[in-house]
Order: structure tokens, then C-alpha cells, then sequence
């Protein structure tokens, strides 16, 4: 075994990093296509959430947040709050947010929680939250925020006011989408 | 017949003109040098920034107030700094060492060695001071900003050239298992660095192509240095021959083939498709297969040598490696099992799964070696107290941090599939991630004494006398 020179392990070496790339980057995005095609009804961002999702992702809110809800037990109460999210939710996701850790709630429909439509208190709530999130929740591990501008607050507020925000405007009813999983 | 991993002369590199003074950056081993310290002092800046966001996590006031130490900046700098900096730049100066041994060859270029590990260093730092300032790319794994993420691979081609060239050119025939391991390393990490960090894809797409890197990171890039530099370590820390070099066949060739599939196990129940998790589920589990190859063949080796382990600090730093290595691996194939990433998935229990990656295999790896090159290479005498100070310190803090935060895991597992949330458990974690600091500080400790200790053997030398380890190992090996 130790007489194998360098030529043919570089040779089998290519060819099973190959097949891994292949299969786990070319296949995924070449084969399906709902992982290329948006969800029914999906909404791309507006410029100020857009800004807020900048916002998001330079203070590394991800690091601590998932934006995913698993047809599992132990998301058991967010899929029945909010249904079971799907490849097509991400497409206008650049870069994604799936997030690996919950140190905190899953973020994935926080804007049907604090809705558009509540004004101004979800609004103060969220905002506030931000500066002194111990305020609220005397409990809370969340950082304070409390050196972003207001317009900058502003922003990241209309980015988790849009999060999932799009699916209560779809007219099927969520039980249909969910029934398929 | 002498095999090959038992020859430890050091090559002295035949300059190309020889009748000018050689800069300090071409002695042979230089590169190594650079590497290897620069790892330690990496090594030492993750573990501070570590410790900081540990108490953060129980006591969210602490340094509040300043944007580029909020806990949002510091944890990618924890990990891009334990990945580039601590593992990469100790394992590579670990690379640099073996490379001109193994294959009997002065490193083809020791200049280039040396002047990518500085420029690596200022390099790593203006990215590190990049994600502080709020420039984070934002995706884990590819948070350096844009030039200092491409430099990096650019830098990786140098260093791959250098260490391919030296192979290549090569005295020995014969490739030793630790080659083939850095092989892996060095010749596909362009392309999956390219793609993670220069991708302009979106949503799923995006997420999936963002595992398949880091994994790929983790698992071809850190992974086979660390066990290359094992396989070369170990054997001679015992001084007999590696246990089997068929079982050594089959745990290479097994891991080169299911570890880069196992990316997608980071999305498992995610939004992805079926594929992604099919595959990687199936490729996670089959990582049992190299796993076992390594357990038995480092088991088999070390078997009935107690009373070497007694002696040297050094190789017992190299079996905290390979527990923790085999532990790690076992764990990470047992949460890829579909129902009970189901409930462990989210919690504090990746958290202590990583941790005994690189904190119970990438730590004592590194010291495992940097110990070896003082005694076997330099020939100097380290302090023997402060090296057990820090053996047990590392220790009692890697039993720690894994405890503390697989317990915090599980218990985050039961209680969300009974029905609890991460706010619920908020208080219940509050005892763990206090313990989780308090251990994070020992391990910090212990570090800080073993840096002390490699100043003080360096810069105050001590010759070991004649009867080292190391003329017994020159004399009496055979395979």
C-alpha cells in the first residue's frame, strides 16, 4: 500500500470530489425546480427592507435566529401557527438566512406576529426591543442594539415586519400548502 | 527495511546561490516555524474572544455598548479566526514540517512558505478587523469581506504549489499515508473556497452551496491535516511502527469519499430537497467506516504504551486528539440520524459537538505537535510542571465545555418537542452557559501557560543530554 505513487491518487481523488460536487451543487440546482422558481405569492424585498437586511446580516443576527420552520416535533407549534416553510420562500434570499442555531425564536414569520397592518405599536415594540431588548423581556441573552441610528432601526424593523409577511396575503388556505409535506 | 514515517533527519535545503548570506526566511523549517507560532498565537485570540462571548451569552451587558465587540461581530471573528488563523496556520506549520521529511526533500521554495504565512497573518487580520467594522458578508463561513476572503485563496494556490512541487519533486518514492492526507487537503480547496465565498447564488440554492463549503472546510481542509499530522506524530511518539497501513487504505480512501457529501446534514427537515438530505444523511452515517479505521488503527498503535503516556506530555496531548477526534466523528454521524437531528438540531448540542472538534481534536492536535517539535526537532527541554498544569487545565476544561452544553442541548431537545420555544428555556440554559464560560476560562488558562512555556523554551534554551527520545527512536525502529 505505500508504493502507490502521487499520479493516481491525485487522479482518484478529482474523481470523488467530482462526484460530490456534482451531486450536492450541480444536481440540487440543475434537476429541481423548486429550488429556481419563487413561492405563490412571494414578495421580493422593498429598498428598506432591503437595507435592513444588510443591517441584519452585518450584526450577525443569523448567528442566533433560524429563518426555517421544519415539519418536525419539535417545531410543532410553529407549524401549526404558520405551516412549514419551503424552498421557494428563500428566492429572493441573498445571502440566506436558514441559520444552524436557536439561541433564540425562529424569525421566519416574525411579520405576521408584529403585522404591518397593527401600525405604529408594533412598530415601538419592535424598535424598542432593539435598543433594550431586557425591557421587555427581563430574561433576555439578545444583544442591545442600542448604537443604530433611527433610521437604520427603521429599516431593520421594516425587514422583520416583512418576514413571512406575503403568506397570510395568499389566498389558499395554509392547510393545503402544508397536507403535501 | 526502515519505514519511511521513522526517518526524522531534517533536510537542510541546498540554496540556490550559495555564497550569499540566506535571509532568515530561507533556513529550512523557517515557513514551518512561522506557521506554526502564528497558529499558537491565533489559537490564543480565539479562545480570549471565546471566553467573551461565552460570558455575553449569560450576561449580555458585559462590554455592551461598543458595535464592533457586540455579539453579533465577535462570534464570526471567533470562528473565522479558529478556522484560518488557529487551525489553518498551526496545521499548515505542522504540513510545512512533515512535507520535506516525508517525501526526504528540501521544501521547494522556503521563502514563499515563509512570506505566505506573514502575508496570511496581515491578511486574516484586515478581514477580522473587516467583519468588526460591520463589512460581514453575513453567511457563516464566508464572513470575511471582500478582498481579504479571495487573498485567502489565492494564498492557498501558493501554499498548495509549494507543498505539490515539493512532493512532486520528492527523494523518497514511496507516499506515507500523512501525503496522501495532505493531498486531499491542498488540491480541491480552491475550487469549494471559490465557490462558497465568490457565489452569487440565491435562497436554497445559496444555503446549499454554503454547506457544501463549510463542511468541505471542515472536513477535507481541517480533518486531514489534523490526521495527517497524527499519523505522522503518533508512530513516533511511540516509537514503533503504525499499527496497519491497510486499515490506514481504507480510512483514507472512505473518508475521501463520503466526507465531501456530507454538507447537506446541515439543512436536514430544512427546506431543501429530498436529494440533499438523502445523500448526505446516507454519506454522515457512512463516515462510521473511516471513523473506525482511525480508532483502530491509532488504538492499535498506542495500544500498551501507558508508560510512554506517563512520560511524555506531548503524546498524551496526541491521544486527548484521537479520543476526541473519535468521539466527535461518532457524535456527528449519530446527529445526522434523521429523527434525532429532529429534535437535537438548533440546540446548544451542535454547539458542543463542534466544540469537541476543535477544541478536544484541533486544540490538543496542535500542542501534541508543537511539544514534539520542541523535544524531537529543536531538541529542547520544556518545563515538565507547567506542561501537566496545562495537560489537565485542557482537559478538565474540554469535559467541561462538552458537558455543559450537551446537557443544555438535550434538554433544549426535550423541552421544544414537549412543546417549549428558546425563550422558555432561557432560564433552564442559565447555569450552563456560566459553566460553559467557566470552562472556556480553564481551557484559556491553560493555554496561556503553554504559550509561556513554548517562550520561555525557545528564547531561554535548555539542550536536552544525549539519551533523548529521539536517538532511541533513530536507532531502533524498524516496520
Amino acid at each position: 500500500m505505500r508504493y502507490i505513487s502521487v499520479f493516481p491518487i491525485v487522479v482518484i481523488l478529482s474523481i470523488l470530489f467530482g462526484s460530490a460536487f456534482t451531486g450536492l451543487v450541480i444536481a440540487p440546482g440543475v434537476a429541481s425546480d423548486v429550488v429556481r422558481s419563487p413561492s405563490v405569492g412571494l414578495v421580493a424585498y422593498s429598498p428598506t427592507e432591503a437595507k435592513g437586511r444588510k443591517i441584519y446580516a452585518r450584526e450577525g443576527c443569523v448567528y442566533c435566529h433560524s429563518q426555517q420552520v421544519r415539519n418536525v416535533k419539535a417545531d410543532e407549534n410553529l407549524v401549526a401557527a404558520f405551516g412549514v416553510s419551503k424552498a421557494g420562500d428563500y428566492f429572493y434570499d441573498l445571502p440566506h438566512f436558514l441559520g444552524t442555531s436557536r439561541q433564540g425564536p425562529d424569525l421566519s414569520n416574525e411579520g405576521r406576529v408584529w403585522r404591518r397592518d397593527i401600525g405604529q405599536p408594533a412598530r415601538d415594540y419592535l424598535i424598542g426591543h432593539f435598543i433594550n431588548p431586557r425591557q421587555y423581556n427581563p430574561n433576555s441573552i439578545m444583544p442591545a442594539f442600542d448604537y443604530l441610528s433611527t433610521q437604520e432601526l427603521s429599516d431593520l424593523t421594516d425587514y422583520i415586519q416583512s418576514l413571512g409577511a406575503w403568506k397570510d396575503n395568499v389566498k389558499e388556505p395554509l392547510k393545503v400548502a402544508t397536507a403535501g409535506l | 527495511m526502515t519505514s519511511i514515517q521513522d526517518r526524522n533527519n531534517v533536510v537542510t535545503a541546498t540554496l540556490p546561490r550559495p555564497n550569499v548570506e540566506p535571509l532568515p526566511i530561507d533556513l529550512p523549517d523557517s515557513a514551518a516555524q512561522i506557521w506554526l507560532y502564528s497558529g499558537i498565537f491565533w489559537m490564543s485570540i480565539t479562545m480570549l474572544i471565546g471566553v467573551v462571548e461565552a460570558i455575553k451569552l449569560f450576561y449580555p451587558e458585559f462590554l455592551q455598548g461598543v458595535p464592533a465587540l457586540a455579539y453579533g461581530r465577535l462570534r464570526p471573528v471567533h470562528i473565522n479566526i479558529g478556522l484560518f488563523g488557529f487551525m489553518s496556520m498551526g496545521y499548515l506549520g505542522a504540513t510545512f514540517y512533515m512535507v520535506p521529511r516525508l517525501t526526504q526533500t528540501p521544501l521547494f521554495s522556503e521563502r514563499l512558505g515563509s512570506l505566505t504565512a506573514w502575508f496570511w497573518n496581515f491578511n486574516l487580520l484586515g478581514g477580522c478587523m473587516g467583519i468588526m467594522m460591520g463589512f460581514s458578508k453575513g453567511k457563516e463561513y464566508t464572513e470575511i469581506p471582500f478582498p481579504f476572503d479571495m487573498t485567502i485563496g489565492l494564498l492557498v494556490i501558493a501554499i498548495a504549489g509549494n507543498l505539490f512541487s515539493t512532493i512532486t519533486l520528492r527523494q523518497e518514492r514511496r507516499v506515507y499515508v500523512s501525503l496522501w492526507y495532505i493531498l486531499l487537503a491542498i488540491i480541491p480547496f480552491p475550487i469549494y473556497y471559490t465557490l462558497g465565498n465568490a457565489s452569487k447564488f440565491s435562497g436554497i440554492e445559496d444555503a446549499i452551496i454554503n454547506w457544501f463549503y463549510s463542511h468541505n472546510l471542515f472536513g477535507i481542509w481541517l480533518t486531514t491535516l489534523g490526521l495527517a499530522t497524527l499519523y505522522y506524530m503518533v508512530p513516533k511518539q511511540v516509537n514503533k511502527p503504525l499499527y496497519s497501513h491497510i486499515v490506514s487504505f481504507v480510512g483514507f480512501w472512505t473518508l475521501a469519499a463520503f466526507y465531501p457529501w456530507n454538507g447537506g446534514h446541515h439543512v436536514i427537515w430544512g427546506p431543501v430537497p429530498m436529494w440533499v438530505m438523502t445523500a448526505s444523511v446516507t454519506a454522515s452515517i457512512a463516515m462510521f467506516i473511516p471513523t473506525c479505521a482511525t480508532m483502530i488503527n491509532f488504538g492499535g498503535t498506542a495500544w500498551g504504551t501507558w508508560e510512554i503516556m506517563k512520560r511524555d506530555i506531548g503524546y498524551r496531548f496526541s491521544l486527548l486528539a484521537y479520543v476526541c477526534y473519535v468521539g466527535a466523528s461518532l457524535w456527528g454521524t449519530v446527529l445526522a440520524v434523521m429523527s434525532l437531528n429532529a429534535m437535537l438540531h438548533f440546540t446548544n448540542m451542535t454547539i458542543a459537538h463542534v466544540h469537541l472538534g476543535f477544541l478536544g481534536f484541533g486544540v490538543p492536535g496542535l500542542i501534541a505537535f508543537t511539544y514534539f517539535y520542541l523535544e524531537r526537532s529543536l531538541k529542547l527541554k520544556y518545563s515538565q510542571n507547567l506542561a501537566e498544569w496545562h495537560f489537565w487545565l485542557t482537559m478538565l476544561g474540554i469535559i467541561g465545555y462538552v458537558v455543559s452544553m450537551g446537557i443544555s442541548g438535550w434538554m433544549e431537545g426535550t423541552a421544544w418537542e414537549a412543546g417549549g420555544s428558546p425563550q422558555s428555556t432561557m432560564l433552564d440554559r442559565y447555569p450552563y452557559h456560566v459553566a460553559r464560560a467557566v470552562s472556556g476560562l480553564i481551557v484559556m488558562a491553560g493555554q496561556f501557560l503553554f504559550v509561556w512555556n513554548v517562550y520561555k523554551t525557545v528564547n531561554y534554551p535548555i539542550n536536552l543530554p544525549a539519551t533523548s527520545p529521539d536517538a532511541l527512536e533513530q536507532s531502533s525502529v524498524t516496520s
